[in-house]
Order: C-alpha cells, then sequence, then structure tokens
C-alpha cells in the first residue's frame, strides 16, 4: 500500500499541488527561497542555516505587507497622540504594572490603585478622574497648568518610591507584555512619567503594524487566488480605529492582537500547506506567547486545540499517526509549559491562579445557574430565544453594544458617534457584507472542501466569545455589560479582513478594483471622523 | 487599474467634503448648570431600569436645546426627558440606548425662552441594570423624587445649546490645547497628527494603486 503524500490546498483549498503557488510579482516575492540561496544550499549539501532560513522567512514576506504594517504603526502613532494620556481603557493600571515590573522586578501583589507617586501626580495635575467618563470636562487648558505638571512631575521623580505593588485591575494579567514595556519604560526614564507613556504607546503601535502584517499574511493564505484583495484586508485592519485606539495606548490587547494574528495565519498556512513540525512549534510558540500576554487568550485556546487536532488528524492520514504525533505533540508541550510556570508563579505570589477565567469559574460554580449563564452569553450576541429570561430589555446588544461600540467607541469608552452615524454605518456594512456573501454562495463547493479550516476558525471566535460572556456575566445584573467591550473582539480581525477581501473580490473582475479602493477609503475615512471626534471629545 | 483609480479619487473626494462639512459646523456649548457637581462614588442612589424621577426648581436657558443629566450605567437604557411648568410639558426628548459612562445626553425640542422653577422629569424604557444617579445630598425638601420615594438629594444637570463658532474657527485654541499635558508639550502635537494621518493615506494611496495593476 502506497503512502499518501501530504495533503496540500490549491486555491480555494482545491486539489493538491505539487508545491504551494507562487504569488504574482506585484504581491512580491515567490513561496520559494530565492534562486542565489537555494544553490548555494544545494551545492553545500547542507541544509541552510537556521538564521538564514529565518532571514529567508521575512525576506519573503511580500512589500506591500511591509506597507500595510507601516500604515498601521504611522496610524496608531497618530492615535497615540491623540488620546490624552491615562484616558484610554485602564492605561493608569497598566502603566502601574510596567512601573512596579521594572523597578521592583516582581509582578504586582494588590489590585489596589495605590500606584506610585510620580503616577498619582501625573493623574492628578491631568484631572484624569474628573475627564474620564464624563465627557463635558475636557483636559487641562492652561500653560499655568503645564507648568504645575511639569514641576510636581520633576519633584515626584526625585523622591523615593514606596513598593506598594499596586497595579489596580491589570494585576491578575500575566507579564509578558507589561515586560515588554519596561523597555520603552526604561528608555523614558529620564523624563519621568509623560515620556515613558508616550514610548510605551509607540511599543503598542508597533504591535498594530504586526497585527495589520498578519491580517494580510492570513488573507494571503486563506484567499490566495486574488493578489488585489490582500492589501484590501491589512489596510482595513490598518486603518480600524477600534484596533488603533488601543493599539496607541498602554494596553496587552494591543499585542494580543497581533499574537491572535499570527496564530489565525498559521493555520492558514497550515490547512493550506500542511502540518510541519516547524509550524506546529510556531502555533506552540505563539499560543505561549498568548497565554502570558493578556488572559483573554483562555477564550482562543479551544479553538487552538481543535486546529491543532483537525491539522494533525489530516497529517496522519497522509503520513501516518507517529508524523502526526511529531508534529503536533511539540506545540501543545511549549504552549502549555510557560501557563503553568505562569500559574504557578501566580499561586506562590497568592494570586488568583487564572485571574478573571479563575473568577468565572468561581461564579459558574457558584450561587449563579449554568443554564442561567448560557442565557445571558447567548442574549449577549444573538437575539432571544422564547422562554429566556430577559436579560437586556430595552437595548440590542448586538447592535448597541457591538455593532455601535465598533463605529465609535474611543477613550474610556465614553466618546462615541451621534445615533445617526451608527445608522449611516449600516448601509456600507450591509454592502460590504452582501458582497463577501455573494463571493461566499459562488464559491460553497470550496467551503465544503475547507470544513476543517472553517471549523477551527469558528471554535476560535466562539472560545472567546463565551469567555467575554462569562466574565460579563459576573457583575450581570448589576451591571448589564460590564465586560462587553467592542476592543475584546478585535483577537478575530483576521476573520474582518477576510470579510473586506471577500467583498473586493465579490465586486468581480470589473468592479472589484474600484470597490476595494472604496472600502480603503472608507476605512481611512472612518479613521478621519474618529480622531476628529476624539479631539472634539477632549480639547474641543 | 483606472477602476482603482477613479474609486479612490471619489472616496477620498467624498471624504474630503464630509470633513469639510463637519469642521464648519459649530459644537454644542454650555448654556447652563443647576450648580449640582456630581460625585460619582458613592453615587446618590441607584433607581430600577424602568424607573426615573423628577427635580423641580430648574432654570432651563433659552435656546437649550439638549439636557444632560448626570446618570450611570454599563449599557444604559433609552432615557426619557420632559421639561415641566405649570403643569404642561414645554419640551421633551429621548436619548439612544446603550450609552455608557457618567452623563447622557438627552436632545429635547429648542427652548425660545428661558425658564425658572421648572420641573426636570426623566424615566427609563426599561433595563435589567439598575441606573446611578449622581449628585450631592440635599434637605427631602429640595430633593429630587421619584414616582415612589422622595429621592436622597439632587443629580446635576447641564443645558447644551447650539453654539456660533464652527470648528474652523475653534482650529487654533484646540491644537494649543493638544500640546498640552504631554511629554514634550507644544503645538507640535497637532502638526504631527495631521503628518500622520496626511502620511497613511498617501501610503495607502499608493499601495492600493500599486495592488491592483
Amino acid at each position: 500500500m502506497s503512502r499518501r503524500t501530504p495533503a496540500r490546498r490549491g486555491t480555494d483549498g482545491g486539489p493538491a499541488r505539487a508545491v504551494a503557488p507562487a504569488p504574482t510579482r506585484r504581491a512580491g516575492r515567490p513561496a520559494t527561497p530565492p534562486r542565489q540561496a537555494r544553490g548555494r544550499a544545494a551545492r553545500s549539501g547542507q541544509p541552510a542555516p537556521r538564521w538564514r532560513r529565518a532571514t529567508l522567512s521575512v525576506r519573503r514576506v511580500p512589500l506591500a505587507a511591509w506597507l500595510c504594517a507601516l500604515v498601521a504603526c504611522v496610524n496608531a502613532a497618530g492615535w497615540s497622540l491623540i488620546t490624552p494620556p491615562f484616558q484610554a481603557p485602564d492605561e493608569q493600571a497598566h502603566f502601574a504594572y510596567v512601573e512596579q515590573l521594572a523597578r521592583n522586578g516582581r509582578l504586582p501583589t494588590s489590585s489596589t490603585q495605590e500606584f506610585a507617586p510620580d503616577e498619582l501626580v501625573a493623574l492628578d495635575d491631568l484631572e484624569v478622574s474628573r475627564v474620564s467618563l464624563q465627557p463635558q470636562n475636557r483636559t487641562i487648558a492652561s500653560e499655568a497648568r503645564q507648568r504645575k505638571l511639569e514641576r510636581d512631575l520633576a519633584r515626584a521623580a526625585a523622591s523615593a518610591s514606596p513598593d506598594r505593588g499596586a497595579a489596580g485591575v491589570a494585576a491578575a494579567q500575566p507579564p509578558l507584555y507589561y515586560a515588554l514595556a519596561a523597555i520603552p519604560y526604561a528608555l523614558g526614564a529620564s523624563g519621568g512619567v509623560l515620556d515613558q507613556l508616550a514610548l510605551m504607546r509607540l511599543l503598542s503601535a508597533l504591535m498594530c503594524g504586526i497585527t495589520a502584517l498578519f491580517v494580510f499574511l492570513f488573507v494571503r493564505e486563506a484567499l490566495p487566488a486574488v493578489p488585489r484583495a490582500w492589501a484590501v484586508a491589512g489596510l482595513g485592519a490598518a486603518f480600524m480605529p477600534a484596533l488603533a485606539s488601543i493599539s496607541g495606548a498602554v494596553n496587552p490587547d494591543a499585542m494580543l492582537c497581533a499574537v491572535s494574528a499570527a496564530i489565525f495565519s498559521c493555520f492558514a498556512r497550515g490547512f493550506r500547506r500542511g502540518l510541519t513540525p516547524r509550524l506546529a512549534a510556531a502555533i506552540g510558540v505563539l499560543s505561549a506567547v498568548g497565554l502570558l500576554t493578556k488572559l483573554n487568550f483562555l477564550g482562543l485556546m479551544p479553538g487552538v486545540a481543535v486546529g491543532l487536532v483537525l491539522l494533525a488528524g489530516r497529517t496522519s492520514r497522509a503520513l501516518g499517526p507517529r508524523a502526526a504525533a511529531r508534529a503536533a505533540a511539540p506545540a501543545l508541550a511549549i504552549a502549555v509549559l510557560p501557563a503553568c510556570v505562569y500559574v504557578l508563579a501566580n499561586l506562590l505570589s497568592h494570586h488568583r491562579a487564572l485571574g478573571i477565567a479563575g473568577g468565572v469559574f468561581a461564579v459558574t460554580v457558584g450561587h449563579r445557574s449554568i443554564p442561567g449563564e448560557l442565557s445571558y452569553i447567548w442574549q449577549l450576541y444573538l437575539p432571544r430565544l422564547p422562554g429566556m429570561h430577559v436579560d437586556f430589555a430595552d437595548i440590542s446588544p448586538l447592535r448597541d453594544l457591538w455593532f455601535n461600540g465598533l463605529v465609535g467607541d474611543y477613550g474610556f469608552e465614553d466618546t462615541f458617534f451621534p445615533r445617526w452615524v451608527d445608522n449611516l454605518a449600516l448601509i456600507p456594512v450591509l454592502a460590504i457584507a452582501a458582497l463577501a456573501l455573494r463571493e461566499v454562495f459562488l464559491h460553497r463547493p470550496a467551503l465544503i472542501r475547507r470544513v476543517g479550516e472553517l471549523v477551527t476558525y469558528l471554535a476560535l471566535t466562539v472560545g472567546l466569545l463565551i469567555l467575554i460572556g462569562a466574565s460579563s456575566y459576573l457583575s450581570f445584573p448589576s451591571e448589564a455589560a460590564a465586560f462587553p467591550e467592542p476592543r475584546y473582539l478585535l483577537p478575530l480581525i483576521p476573520l474582518f479582513g477576510i470579510a473586506l477581501a471577500l467583498a473586493a473580490r465579490g465586486a468581480g473582475r470589473r468592479w472589484g478594483p474600484a470597490v476595494g479602493a472604496l472600502i480603503v477609503v472608507l476605512f481611512f475615512a472612518h479613521n478621519l471622523f474618529s480622531q476628529l471626534q476624539v479631539i472634539a471629545r477632549y480639547y474641543g | 487599474m483606472p477602476g482603482a483609480r477613479v474609486g479612490l479619487a471619489v472616496g477620498l473626494a467624498l471624504s474630503a467634503v464630509a470633513a469639510a462639512i463637519v469642521l464648519s459646523s459649530s459644537p454644542p456649548v454650555l448654556a447652563g448648570t443647576n450648580g449640582v457637581i456630581p460625585v460619582p462614588y458613592p453615587p446618590l442612589t441607584s433607581v430600577p431600569g424602568g424607573g426615573g424621577g423628577c427635580q423641580a426648581d430648574e432654570a432651563v436657558p433659552g435656546g437649550t436645546s439638549a439636557v444632560r443629566l448626570s446618570l450611570e450605567a454599563s449599557a444604559g437604557p433609552r432615557v426619557s426627558v420632559a421639561v415641566w411648568v405649570g403643569g404642561r410639558a414645554i419640551a421633551r426628548g429621548v436619548s439612544a440606548q446603550g450609552w455608557l459612562g457618567r452623563v447622557v445626553t438627552v436632545p429635547i425640542v429648542p427652548l425660545v425662552r428661558t425658564v425658572h422653577h421648572a420641573t426636570v422629569c426623566f424615566s427609563f424604557a426599561g433595563a435589567e441594570e439598575r441606573v446611578s444617579l449622581l449628585g450631592v445630598r440635599t434637605p427631602p425638601r429640595s430633593a429630587a423624587r421619584s414616582s415612589t420615594r422622595t429621592l436622597p438629594g439632587r443629580i446635576a444637570v447641564e443645558y447644551l445649546r447650539p453654539g456660533s463658532s464652527s470648528w474652523w474657527s475653534l482650529a487654533p485654541s484646540v491644537a494649543r490645547r493638544m500640546g498640552l499635558g504631554r511629554a514634550w508639550a507644544g503645538t507640535w502635537v497637532a502638526a504631527m497628527v495631521a503628518l500622520l494621518m496626511a502620511t497613511g493615506i498617501v501610503l495607502a494611496s499608493w499601495l492600493t494603486l500599486r495592488e491592483s495593476r
């Protein structure tokens, strides 16, 4: 019995090809190594060294993808200047975490707001608590206030700061993003809190670029047939104001989005080209990084597991179970090990082992009913079914929280467009959805061939939605929607990129380029007006 | 390529026209307040999502086109506001639902003249979540009332009217304010934001045209 070759998917997951289809010239470099490098490797009879392979992998990324990343970085850097210091969600807590980690080399031990004196001085002089959540109040407006701020910050920097170990709501989060942010924190140490904050925000902006890059690469792998649609997806992500605004602030969501986009990209590659040990290891490393970035990544883990099992199953059918186990097992081991270390460290430092997730489990097994929780989670995303308790009497969460929130919800979630803008936004969104659905309908046989891949993306999505819903249920009904902030959906941004690419492709050969250009301009305009809205709210 | 060029040109032209229209409009300005400075913690009280209340002795300035109430919720219900004088409602309005924050702004039919000793009533369309009222504690005689009881104090109310200065004319003061409270203070912040915006659209336009060839 002959052994079958590994399944390789061609365009739209079609019949097998011997090698992956090379992208067109305009889309960038070919998928195979450059001839010169291949020649050298063949002449020597040795595989290329690891560093050279890594360099070649980076050089194979098309110029268009790098440009999408650059646009995203530039845009997020703009947002970092527009958003006043500490006026992004929980930014003071995230800053305090970094400060604690950088100054004392230890994880935070308290979730109180007893931050370091220099941060408290900045919060006080900038009147952060007066401005946040109260759009009638603006930022400081006089040179005298500016001078007082500078004077007080200089005095606070000179004084010794006691180790209080407080990081507010961020205290329970894993440390990786904060450890990276400690680098710009250290670079700005001579300038004080505001310099450090500005530099840390630029780190988040860099991560926005990585997100856009991987959205491009994900769409390139998932929809290889129409290269012009890849840039539409990449630029759509780059200009998406919800992503750019959170990436213009100190917030681990920026890194979570980048990691999530990279994982989506790896799965698309795996389902198209087959699971290799290197790819499996990359998924494992990314999962470990995700788990160490933000607890919300736990919502993506079931999807990662489903994807690895499905990819391993395909490898097993093609190459046998040993090859499948050799490919997939390291991924799971790499993914779980750092998380175990983190949980252990958390337990040893008297934290709840899984932070928010730990609370979810506690409530689930506590006084609340599981059917009640499931009903709440359902209603958070979908229309209520007959027989369900009315958890949202006067609002439609899908429309009022998620859709309107993604149209515009900035600052401390207290800056948004007038209602008519949300209504107007329905028109382009429905048009994009119609074009994307048309494309899906026209290529429905390809969907059946790619059911495993779709199940993986669905599992990633559902896992995250359930985590958000379960976390929000913790404070229900005293707060109907404490946790469902649109930014928590941003790890699913690669799927948003796919929708844009499908829409550009669904417009057909004749209108596709014009529609693609219009989609890019639409997101640029959305971004521009969102920035103006934030400027008007804080400085108007 | 021509399709992409046309799409890009049309889209950018429409965006520029929309931006010009928006910047030519005037932001609403504060016409008056009831003098109550809200205290967020602890809130005055909280009422059920289907409740409401009334507050007497309000002076509503002429020209008021929106009423801003200090309420707090995570997914606030629709808020209806009515201004009553002498047993007659002289202005009404309804907010959108799903709001978050410590204020909700309710547009009303603009008032022609200032009215004194008005009663401002608010009611919620119904929600599972309770709505917190933010204000200050007062003696029961001057406190707001819900349908069933006297509340512990008065809530903060602000009255807004359309402004007369366009965003264009406000641009210098906005740019100056953007430069304050920063690591490197100065109006260069506004210029840098504009430069970054322009860089983004130039790069994106070039890439869109390049990729659609």
